[in-house]
C-alpha cells in the first residue's frame, strides 16, 4: 500500500497532472469567492471541462478546486461581512469583527493557515481511513452495498435539517428523478413519455447546476448589499503566522471535528464549521471575546471547513455513500468512468485513490499560498455585485451543462429544476438529499437486483453488516417515534443542545426559508403528492422487475407527502401574509427564471454566441442597471471567450436554427 | 454588578425572570436578559414584561433596570456565559425543568452546561 501511495505521488510529477491541479486550484479559489457557488457549484461547473479527460487528470482538476473552495470564501466574509458560502458565515463572526478593528490581515492569515492545515490533516485522515476500512469494504457484497445506498439517502435526509419529513421527501423525489430513463435491469424505458432525449436519463450536471446553481442565482441576483465601511488591508502577515502556531490545539481539534462531520452522509461544511465553533467556545474558559474578534473563533472553524471536504471523501470513495453534495457529484463522475466506489476502488484503483489524497493535500498548501499572494486581487473581485456576475455565471453554467450530451433539452431541464430548487430553498426543504437520491438511484436498483438474483429469498437480510445498517437506518426513526408518542411533541429549548440537534444546521442554505409555512409550502406538498401518485400509476405499465423500485419509492413517498400535507394544513395557522421583502424576492426570482427561458429560446433560434451577445448586455443594462461601459466590456469579454474557448478545450456551442 | 438571566418562553423561563427581578430589588443591581432559545434574536423588554402584570409593576415601582442583550453567538449556554463573563455578573439565574431519569441520560441541557461552567453563583429556579 505504501508503494501505491508513493507511485501515486510519482505520477503527479507528470506536468499535465500538475497543470490540471493548478488550474483546479485557481478555479476553486475564484469560485469560492462567488457567493452561493461553493464546492457544489465549483465541481458542477468543472465537470463538463473534464469530459474526454483521463480519470487522473479529471480528478486532479476537481479535487484541486474542491480542496480550496473553503480557503477563499473567507476573503469576502472577512473583508465585506458577506460570506461566500454558508460555512464562511462562521468565520465572519470573529473574522469580520477583527477586520473592523483594523486587523484584517491577521484574520486572513489565521484563516488561510488554518484552511491549509485543515486540508492536510483531512488528507491524512483519509489516508488512515483506507487501511482501516479496506478489510471491511472488501467483505462487502451486493446486499451490504444495497443497504449502504439506502442508508446514504436516509442519513442525508435525516441529518441535513431539523425538518426530517421534508428531507425524506426530497430524497425520495431525487430517487424518482434518478429513475427517469432506461431501467438498469430490463433496459425498459421508464417515465420517458416516449421522448428519446429522456431515455438516456437526466444529466447529473444539469440537475446539480439547476437545483443549486440556477436557484442560487435567482435568489441572490436581487439582493443589494448594504454599503459598508470599506476595510483596508492592514497589519502584517507575519504576526498572524506566529500567532497561528500558538493555537495548534484548536487547529487539530477543528480538523478532527471537520473530518467526523464530513464522514456523516449529507452533513457538510456548514454543519461541521458550526460544530467546530461551538466546541471552541464551549471549551474555552474566557468566552468574552468570541464574536468580537477572538482568534480561536477563526482557527478551529476554518480548519474544520476544509477538512470536512476531505472527510466527505471517506464514505464517498470507500463506501459509495456521498458525504456531501460535491462528493455526490464526484461519485457520479466515478460511475461515469466505470469506477465503482467501495471494493473495486480499493483493490483495482488504489492508485487513483492515493492520487486524490495527494492532490487534496497539495492543493490545500498551494491554495493557501496563492491566497496570501493574491488577497488584494481577490478582495477586488468580491466587490463586484452579484447582479453583474449573474449573467456571466448563467452563461458558463448553461454551456457546461450542454457539454454532456449536446442537447438543448438538458438546458431546459436545468431551468425547470432551477425553479424547483428555488422553491425548495424558499420553503426550507433541503436540497442535498434530493441530489444524493438522484445520484444513488441507479446504483441502488442495480445492487438490489444483484442481491435478489444472487441470493435466494430474504436470507441476505441476516448478514451481520446488513443487520447493523438496518439498525442504523431504523433505530433513530423508531426512537423519534417513541419520543413523539410519549407526548413530547414540542422540542423544548433545552433539547436543542443535544449532539444530534447540533447537526441539524442549515446545509448549503444560507438564508431562512422565507416561504416556510406559506401557501407555497402547502403547494409543494400537494405537488409532491401528485408526483408520487402519478409515478405509481405510471409504473404499473412496466414489467415487474422494472416497476419494483419505482413503486416502492412512490409508495413511501406518498406516505411522507401525506404526512407533510397534514403538517402544512395544521401549520397554516402560523402563517402571516407575506411582507414586502418576501414579495419582491418572489418577483425577482420569477423575472430571473423568465429571462432564463427567454435566453434559451434565443439560443434555440440564434445559436449560443449570438444569443449571449444579445442577452447579456440587455440583462446588464435592464436588470442589473450597470453602466454602459461595464456592459460593453463585459459583453465583449464574454463574446471573445466564447469564440476562443472551443479551440482551447473541447466545448461545443449550441447552434440554433439560424446558426 | 449585574444579574444575568437566561430567559426562555416557558414557565421555567418566566420564573427565572421573576426570580432575577426579585434578586435585583434586594441587591439594587440591573438585570440583563439573554435569550436561552435564540441569543441572536431575543425578545424585547416589552415582550418580557407583557407576560406578567405583577412583574411589570415590581419593575416599575422598584425602579429595576431591565435590559435585553443580543449576542453574536447562536449557542445559548455560550451566549449566557459570555455575557456573564463580560459583565462580571454577580448572579446568574436560570430556569430548570423537571426531567425523567431517561431524559437526564439522553438529552443535552442548557441549564447543566451553564451550571457547570459558570464562574458566578447560579440561581436555578423551578416553575
Amino acid at each position: 500500500m505504501v508503494d501505491a501511495a508513493l507511485s501515486a505521488l510519482g505520477s503527479l510529477a507528470q506536468p499535465s497532472l500538475l497543470v490540471m491541479l493548478l488550474i483546479g486550484v485557481v478555479a476553486g479559489l475564484v469560485m469560492g469567492l462567488i457567493p452561493g457557488l461553493g464546492g457544489t457549484g465549483a465541481v458542477a461547473i468543472l465537470i463538463p471541462v473534464t469530459f474526454g479527460m483521463e480519470p487522473e487528470q479529471a480528478f486532479a482538476l476537481l479535487i484541486g478546486a474542491l480542496a480550496v473552495v473553503h480557503t477563499s470564501d473567507t476573503v469576502s466574509a472577512v473583508l465585506l461581512g458577506a460570506p461566500g458560502s454558508a460555512s464562511a458565515s462562521v468565520t465572519m463572526l470573529d473574522g469580520y469583527s477583527m477586520a473592523r478593528q483594523g486587523q484584517a490581515k491577521r484574520a486572513l492569515s489565521l484563516a488561510f493557515l488554518s484552511s491549509m492545515a485543515g486540508g492536510i490533516i483531512g488528507a491524512i485522515g483519509l489516508t488512515l481511513a483506507i487501511p482501516l476500512a479496506r478489510p471491511l469494504v472488501l467483505s462487502f457484497a451486493s446486499p451490504e452495498l444495497f443497504m449502504l445506498t439506502v442508508l446514504g439517502v436516509a442519513l442525508a435526509a435525516v441529518l441535513s435539517r431539523g425538518n426530517v419529513v421534508k428531507g425524506v421527501l426530497a430524497g425520495l423525489l431525487g430517487l424518482l428523478l434518478g429513475m427517469v430513463g432506461t431501467s438498469p435491469t430490463t433496459a425498459e424505458e421508464r417515465f420517458t413519455f416516449g421522448s428519446l432525449f429522456l431515455s438516456d436519463g437526466l444529466s447529473l450536471v444539469a440537475v446539480a447546476l439547476g437545483v443549486f446553481g440556477l436557484a442560487e442565482i435567482a435568489t441572490r441576483v436581487g439582493q443589494r448589499r448594504a454599503p459598508s465601511t470599506p476595510i483596508t488591508l492592514e497589519g502584517g502577515w507575519f504576526s498572524g503566522i506566529r500567532e497561528w502556531l500558538t493555537h495548534w490545539t484548536q487547529v487539530i481539534r477543528g480538523s478532527l471535528i471537520g473530518i467526523w462531520a464530513g464522514v456523516l452522509p449529507g452533513v457538510g461544511a456548514t454543519a461541521g464549521t458550526w460544530l467546530a465553533y461551538g466546541q471552541a467556545v464551549a471549551t474555552s474558559k474566557d468566552k468574552r471575546k468570541f464574536g468580537k474578534g477572538d482568534p480561536r473563533g477563526i482557527v478551529g472553524p476554518e480548519s474544520a471547513n476544509n477538512s470536512v471536504e476531505a472527510g466527505d471523501l471517506i464514505p464517498t470513495l470507500l463506501f459509495g455513500i456521498p458525504g456531501g453534495v460535491p462528493s455526490a457529484m464526484l461519485l457520479g463522475m466515478l460511475l461515469t468512468y466505470g469506477i465503482q466506489p467501495g471494493p473495486a476502488i480499493v483493490s483495482e484503483h488504489l492508485n487513483l485513490l492515493y492520487l486524490i489524497i495527494w492532490c487534496f493535500a497539495i492543493a490545500s498548501v498551494v491554495g493557501a499560498f496563492l491566497c496570501f499572494l493574491g488577497t488584494p486581487t481577490l478582495a477586488k473581485l468580491t466587490k463586484v455585485p452579484f447582479a453583474v456576475l449573474g449573467p456571466g455565471l448563467l452563461v458558463v453554467m448553461l454551456l457546461g451543462a450542454f457539454q454532456e450530451s449536446g442537447q438543448l433539452g438538458d438546458l431546459w431541464v436545468m431551468v425547470v429544476l432551477g425553479v424547483v430548487g428555488w422553491l425548495m430553498k424558499a420553503t426550507d426543504t433541503p436540497r442535498a438529499p434530493f441530489l444524493i437520491g438522484f445520484v444513488l438511484a441507479i446504483p441502488m436498483e442495480r445492487y438490489y437486483y444483484l442481491t435478489s438474483s444472487l441470493n435466494d429469498g430474504v436470507g441476505w437480510l441476516a448478514r451481520p453488516w446488513v443487520i447493523v445498517f438496518l439498525a442504523v437506518l431504523v433505530g433513530p426513526a423508531l426512537w423519534a417515534l417513541f419520543k413523539w408518542a410519549r407526548g413530547r411533541r414540542a422540542l423544548a429549548a433545552d433539547d436543542r443542545h443535544g449532539p444530534t440537534a447540533e447537526l441539524a444546521v442549515h446545509e448549503e442554505e444560507s438564508e431562512e426559508g422565507f416561504l416556510k409555512d406559506s401557501p407555497w409550502s402547502l403547494g409543494l406538498a400537494v405537488a409532491a403528492t401528485f408526483v408520487f401518485v402519478a409515478g405509481f400509476v405510471a409504473s404499473t405499465g412496466f414489467s415487474p422487475e422494472a416497476r419494483l423500485l419505482p413503486q416502492l419509492v412512490c409508495a413511501v413517498g406518498l406516505a411522507f407527502a401525506l404526512v407533510l400535507l397534514g403538517k402544512e394544513v395544521v401549520g397554516r395557522t402560523r402563517w402571516q401574509p407575506s411582507g414586502e421583502a418576501v414579495r419582491s424576492a418572489v418577483l425577482v426570482a420569477t423575472k430571473t427564471f423568465a429571462l432564463m427561458a427567454v435566453f434559451l429560446v434565443l439560443v434555440m433560434v440564434l445559436g449560443y454566441l449570438a444569443a449571449v451577445l444579445l442577452f447579456v448586455p440587455a440583462y446588464l443594462l435592464w436588470m442589473a442597471r450597470a453602466r454602459p461601459r461595464t456592459t460593453v466590456i463585459y459583453g465583449a469579454a464574454l463574446g471573445t471567450l466564447l469564440l476562443v474557448l472551443p479551440s482551447l478545450i473541447p466545448v461545443d456551442l449550441p447552434t440554433g436554427l439560424l446558426g | 454588578m449585574t444579574i444575568v438571566v437566561a430567559h426562555t418562553a416557558t414557565p421555567e423561563g418566566a420564573a427565572a425572570l421573576a426570580a432575577a427581578v426579585d434578586a435585583a430589588v434586594l441587591r439594587r443591581s440591573p438585570v440583563v436578559v439573554v435569550s436561552g432559545e435564540d441569543p441572536t434574536a431575543p425578545p424585547t423588554v416589552e415582550d418580557l414584561l407583557a407576560g406578567s402584570e405583577t412583574l411589570a409593576r415590581t419593575v416599575r415601582d422598584a425602579g429595576v433596570s431591565v435590559e435585553v442583550r443580543r449576542s453574536a453567538l447562536p449557542d445559548a449556554p455560550d451566549a449566557v456565559l459570555q455575557a456573564a463573563q463580560e459583565l462580571e455578573a454577580e448572579l446568574l439565574v436560570i430556569g430548570v425543568r423537571r426531567r425523567s431519569p431517561v431524559g437526564k441520560l439522553f438529552l443535552g441541557s442548557t441549564a447543566q452546561r451553564i451550571l457547570l461552567d459558570a464562574q458566578a453563583p447560579v440561581l436555578a429556579v423551578k416553575a
